[in-house]
């Protein structure tokens, strides 16, 4: 019960990170992860498990129409549950990709609830009412911690038990699977990203940071280090001279890059 | 017409940087981050208006529609307190539905440019060495995730905020003049794919244990993979799983989807 509270007390101040603790990514995975292995005695598996979902979501950031998956909910009753069962990673994304994915209707719940008090907000702008304010942005705060609060809460309280019955009732094939699964699933973190950055003519320096760590056996210190330089170098000697001939290009290119078209709903 | 010399003090653009902190806690589907907003807004509200109608007035301004990348707002929110400060101090000299115009021209360019310097390439760099320390288990992994993203994301915040506030709606004529937010955004753009290409090339161990018999000796599918590029299937995943992204399959679907491949194709022997 106390355990139920303390990793529903986390998931519930993980999700407001990206509402009013400023978006510092501490709600992100791969730290939150450290919390909830803290929290069960078992902080290297936490930090391990914590990685490799940092990697599968770190592409989301809320682009597109679609409700991006949440990975508050997901991810700490996904690395709570694994630590607990003691069945490692690839039970952890198991349970956090399909509960990040069911978890955000709820969150999509609290965004149009939240209409309401949008509108009682309005009403006391028109008495100029700073405290009814005040007091509106309270409320939706504290049903943003209720969306992660409870979720996490109920399924600590009522699927830490039982866990190891189900999980060993799964064959050993399938549980193998499932590590094979999580080695797959950052390709679409990968993905993302790559969506978000695409522009045709940056594509070819994806390749040559894949081809320096599949060749050269960089590692990604290394190759952000070497990128920084490089970039640097390229953009302030490469430009010399023709200007003119690179702006019309990267004009006409703005129609197929994401990020110029300010195509992005941020939340 | 009176002119005052109304002034925001350090203490309110202090307020006025944490309140920016809580920028989307009241996010709603149509008027998105305007709660956040208002309330950041607030202490310069409180200095430069005395009576009850002008700071409705600005309260209401201020709750208009809203969205962009959290770390990019300050510098809004400084461009935003310039002009009220300038229209406080003289009302015939600025338009006030100018400040929200302004706001809202904003709003998807300063989004582009946060999200491709903060998302694709602060949030790419600190992940990639953050999660390359955390896969051992070291607590580094964390530490320098969160320290590797807001050092500069915190920055941005700072110093939006004051040069917003300081240059006002020159700020952004000063900025787009000379081309150095092009040169910035190439720079980040670079930076970005080579991370995510190096990750691609480490942190996704996918391997085939598939072998046939040709007269005789066996054949490990993967030996003939990595003579021909190593890391050869982690790249052609991830290219695959890309090109349904930009077919504007969901992320959710995408999900789910590869976790019950990766499922079957382990259980069928592919994978």
């Amino acid at each position: 019960m106390v355990q139920a509270l303390l990793i529903g007390l986390i998931a519930g101040i993980g999700i407001l990170d990206e509402r009013v603790l400023g978006a510092t990514l501490f709600g992100r995975p791969i730290v939150l992860s450290v919390f909830v292995g803290l929290a069960l005695g078992d902080i290297k598996q936490g930090i391990i498990i914590g990685a490799q979902l940092e990697l599968i979501w770190m592409g989301i950031a809320g682009i597109g129409v679609s409700t991006p998956p949440d990975y508050v909910t997901g991810g700490v009753i996904g690395t709570a549950l694994a630590i607990i069962s003691h069945k490692g990673i690839g039970i952890a994304l198991t349970i956090a990709v399909p509960v990040a994915v069911l978890a955000a209707n709820l969150g999509t719940l609290v965004r149009v609830v939240n209409l309401w008090f949008s509108h009682k907000a309005d009403k006391y702008a028109e008495t100029a009412n700073f405290r009814g304010i005040n007091l509106m942005l309270l409320s939706t705060t504290i049903l943003f911690f209720l969306s992660a609060f409870i979720p996490t809460f109920l399924a600590m309280l009522l699927g830490a038990s039982k866990i190891n019955l189900i999980i060993n009732a799964i064959p050993k094939v399938i549980l193998d699977g499932l590590t094979v699964a999580g080695n797959l699933l950052p390709s679409v973190g990968f993905a993302l990203l790559l969506d978000m950055l695409f522009s045709k003519k940056l594509f070819v320096f994806f390749f040559l940071g894949f081809l320096l760590c599949a060749y050269l056996k960089l590692d990604i210190t290394g190759i952000a280090v070497l990128a920084i330089c490089m970039a640097i170098i390229i953009v302030l000697f490469g430009n010399n001279g023709k200007k003119p001939n690179g702006k019309d290009e990267t004009k006409s290119e703005k129609t197929e890059d994401n990020l110029t078209e300010g195509a992005i709903d941020f939340d | 017409m009176i002119l005052t010399d109304k002034k925001l003090t350090k203490k309110d653009l202090r307020s006025i940087f944490w309140r920016g902190f809580a920028l989307q806690g009241g996010f709603n589907y149509e008027k998105m981050q305007n709660i956040g907003y208002a309330y950041a807004m607030e202490p310069a509200i409180k200095r430069l208006y005395s009576n009850t109608k002008d700071r409705a007035a600005a309260l209401k301004r201020h709750l208009a529609l809203f969205n962009c990348t959290p770390a990019m707002t300050p510098m809004i929110m400084g461009i935003s307190s310039a002009m009220e400060e300038q229209y406080a101090n003289n009302p015939s000299a600025i338009d006030p539905d100018s400040i929200n115009s302004v706001k809202a021209a904003l709003m998807a360019p300063f989004s582009g440019i946060g999200d491709s310097i903060l998302f694709g390439t602060f949030r790419v760099i600190a992940a990639g060495i953050g999660a390359s320390f955390a896969k051992q288990g070291s607590i580094l992994g964390p530490i320098l995730f969160f320290v590797l993203y807001n050092l500069p994301a915190t920055l941005i915040r700072i110093f939006g905020l004051k040069y917003g506030y300081k240059w006002g709606v020159e700020s952004l004529d000063e900025v787009q003049k000379n081309g150095v937010m092009d040169q910035i955004m190439q720079i980040v753009g670079i930076i970005g794919m080579m991370v995510v290409g190096g990750m691609v090339a480490t942190m996704l161990p996918v391997v085939t244990p598939l072998k046939f018999s040709m007269t005789g000796a066996t054949v490990k599918l993967q030996t003939i993979f990595d003579q021909i590029m190593p890391k050869l299937l982690p790249l052609l995943t991830t290219l695959l799983v890309f090109c349904l992204i930009r077919k504007k399959v969901s992320v959710s679907k995408l999900t789910i989807g590869v976790l019950i491949l990766g499922i079957l194709l382990h259980v069928i022997g592919i994978l």
